[in-house]
C-alpha cells in the first residue's frame, strides 16, 4: 500500500463510474443454478423449436453485394473472364494457369467495401 | 590557365553539391579571375556534371531500385483486411461480453484441436467468468498431485491456479490426429501471426465455397486465401448457429469468428485493459506536473522578467560620456 494506492482509492470512491467485480452479485448464484439446471431441456427445446430458422452471416451477404457492386465491378470482370478461360482451356493443356490472383483482388475489393458494414451489424 | 580551369571545375562540382550558397560564393569569389574564362566553358561543365548526377542515380534504380519478388501472391496469402475494432482504439477497453462468448466458442469449437496451455483459469475470473464459474470449471478437469508419502503421484480435481488443459498430449499425439499438421497454440496466436485480428478472423471466415478454378490444392488440404499458400490442413470449423450464445446473440460464423478472435486477443494480451488506464494515468500525472511546472517557472521568474535597468547618468557630466 503506497500513497498511490491511497490517491486511487480516493479517485475510485469518488468517480461517477464503478469498477468491476470478480464475485457474482449476492443474488445472482441463485438465478445461476436455476438457470444450470434449466439449461439443458431449454437449449434442445429452442434448437427444435424457433432457433430452427435460419441464422443468416451477414459476412457472406454483404460481400455477396460488394462483389457485385460498381466498386468491385473490374476486379470481378477479371476474375469471371479468368474462369470462363480457365474452365474451357483446362481440357486440352495441361491447366496451368489460375485465378487465384484474380480471386484474391475480388475478394479483396469485395472484403474491404464490405468491412464497416459488417461491423455495425455484428454486435 | 589549364590548371586554373581544373580548379574552377573542382570547385563548380562543389558548388552543385552543396547548393545554393556555394554557388553564390562561388560567383563572388569568381570575380576577381573569371574574365579570363569563357561562360560557354562554365556552362558545358555544370550541365555535364548535373547529367552525370542524374544518369548515376537512374542508373542505380535500375540497378537496385525495385524489390524482387521471390513469390507468387498466393504463397504470400491474401493480405487481411483491415477491421475497425473496438477494442484496438486508444482509449476502449476490451467488450467483456464479447470475451464471454468468445470464449465460449473457443472451449466448444477450437478447444478440440487448440490448446491454450499459457492461459489460467484464475485469469478468466472477473474479466470472462465470476470465481464460481471459473472454480467449477477448474474442477472439470484432473491434474497431477505432488507426489504422496509413498512417492505416488495422484489426480485431484482443478483448482483456479491450474491452466486451461490441451487437448492432446503431447504434439505428436496433436499431428497423428491431424494428418501431419499441428494446430498451433492458440495463447499467443494473436501476437505471433502478422495481421494479428484482421488475420486470424479472415482465417476463419475466409474459406470460399470452393477455390478458384485452377487453383492447386494439396491433399488433405484446403483452399484459404489468407493463409500463406493458401493450403491449410485446418478446414472450416465455423457454421452458422454452431454454438447457442447465452446472451441470444444470433452465432453467425462471422459473429462466432469476431467473437473468438477478440478472446484470443486477450489471451495474448490480458494486460491491455490496464496498460490503457496506466497510460491515461501517466498523461493526466504528466499533464498536472506539466501546468505545475509553468506556474513555478513563472513564479521564479517574475521578479527576473519585472524588472527595469535604467541607466541614470549623473548629472552634469556629460563629456563623459559616450554618445
Ligand atoms: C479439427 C481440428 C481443429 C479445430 C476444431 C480448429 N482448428 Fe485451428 N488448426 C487446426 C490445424 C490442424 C491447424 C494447422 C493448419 C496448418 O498448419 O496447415 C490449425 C491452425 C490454426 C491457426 C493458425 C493458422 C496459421 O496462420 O498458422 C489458427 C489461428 C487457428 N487454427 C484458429 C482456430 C480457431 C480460432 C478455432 C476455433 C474457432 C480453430 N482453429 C479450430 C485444426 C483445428
Amino acid at each position: 500500500m503506497g500513497i498511490w494506492d491511497t490517491i486511487t482509492d480516493l479517485v475510485e470512491a469518488a468517480a461517477p463510474w464503478s469498477t468491476a467485480e470478480a464475485e457474482a452479485p449476492a443474488e445472482e448464484p441463485k438465478e445461476e443454478t436455476s438457470e444450470d439446471s434449466k439449461e439443458e431441456p431449454e437449449e434442445e427445446e429452442a434448437e427444435e423449436e424457433d432457433d430452427e430458422e435460419e441464422i443468416e452471416d451477414p459476412k457472406e451477404k454483404l460481400e455477396e453485394e460488394c462483389k457485385n457492386s460498381k466498386q468491385c465491378a473490374p476486379a470481378k470482370h477479371h476474375f469471371d473472364e479468368c474462369v470462363e478461360r480457365v474452365t474451357n482451356a483446362s481440357d486440352d493443356e495441361e491447366g496451368k494457369e489460375d485465378c487465384v490472383e484474380e480471386f484474391f483482388h475480388l475478394a479483396h475489393c469485395a472484403s474491404q467495401c464490405a468491412a464497416p458494414k459488417l461491423w455495425s451489424v455484428l454486435k | 590557365m589549364l590548371a586554373r580551369s581544373g580548379l574552377r571545375s573542382t570547385r563548380i562540382l562543389n558548388g552543385a553539391r552543396n547548393g545554393a550558397t556555394a554557388f553564390t560564393k562561388r560567383s563572388i569569389s569568381s570575380n576577381s579571375r573569371a574574365s579570363t574564362e569563357s561562360p560557354m566553358k562554365l556552362n558545358v561543365t555544370v550541365a555535364a556534371s548535373t547529367a552525370l548526377a542524374i544518369g548515376s542515380v537512374a542508373w542505380y534504380y535500375h540497378l537496385y531500385g525495385s524489390t524482387a519478388h521471390a513469390m507468387t501472391p498466393a504463397e504470400e496469402g491474401l493480405h487481411p483486411t483491415a477491421y475497425p475494432w473496438v477494442h484496438q482504439q486508444w482509449l476502449k477497453t476490451f467488450d467483456h461480453q464479447t470475451l464471454r462468448r468468445g470464449f465460449q466458442v473457443y472451449r466448444e469449437v477450437c478447444a478440440a484441436c487448440h490448446s491454450l496451455s499459457r492461459v489460467p483459469y484464475r485469469t478468466l475470473v472477473g474479466t470472462i467468468l465470476t470465481v464460481d464459474e471459473a472454480k467449477e470449471l477448474a474442477e472439470e478437469n484432473e491434474y497431477d498431485t505432488e507426489p504422496n508419502d509413498e512417492g505416488e503421484i495422484e489426480k485431484r480435481p482443478g483448482k483456479l491456479s491450474d491452466y486451461i488443459p490441451a487437448p492432446y498430449k503431447n504434439d505428436e499425439a496433436a499431428r497423428a490426429a491431424n494428418n501431419g499438421a499441428l494446430p498451433p497454440d492458440l495463447s499467443l496466436i494473436v501476437k505471433g501471426r502478422h495481421g494479428g485480428c484482421d488475420y486470424i478472423f479472415s482465417l476463419l471466415t475466409g474459406y470460399p465455397e470452393e477455390p478458384p478454378a485452377g487453383a492447386q490444392v494439396g491433399a488433405g488440404l484446403n483452399f484459404n486465401p489468407y493463409f500463406p499458400g493458401t493450403g491449410i490442413a485446418m478446414a472450416r470449423v465455423l457454421y452458422d448457429g454452431l454454438v447457442e450464445y447465452e446472451d441470444e446473440t444470433p452465432a453467425s460464423a462471422s459473429q462466432m469468428a469476431k467473437d473468438v478472435t477478440e478472446f484470443l486477443n486477450w489471451a495474448a494480451e490480458p494486460e491491455m485493459d490496464d496498460r490503457k488506464r496506466m497510460g491515461v494515468k501517466v498523461l493526466t500525472v504528466t499533464a498536472v506536473l506539466f501546468a505545475l511546472s509553468v506556474w513555478v517557472k513563472r513564479y521564479k521568474w517574475a521578479t527576473l522578467k519585472s524588472r527595469k535597468i535604467v541607466y541614470d547618468p549623473p548629472k552634469g557630466a556629460s563629456n563623459n560620456v559616450r554618445s
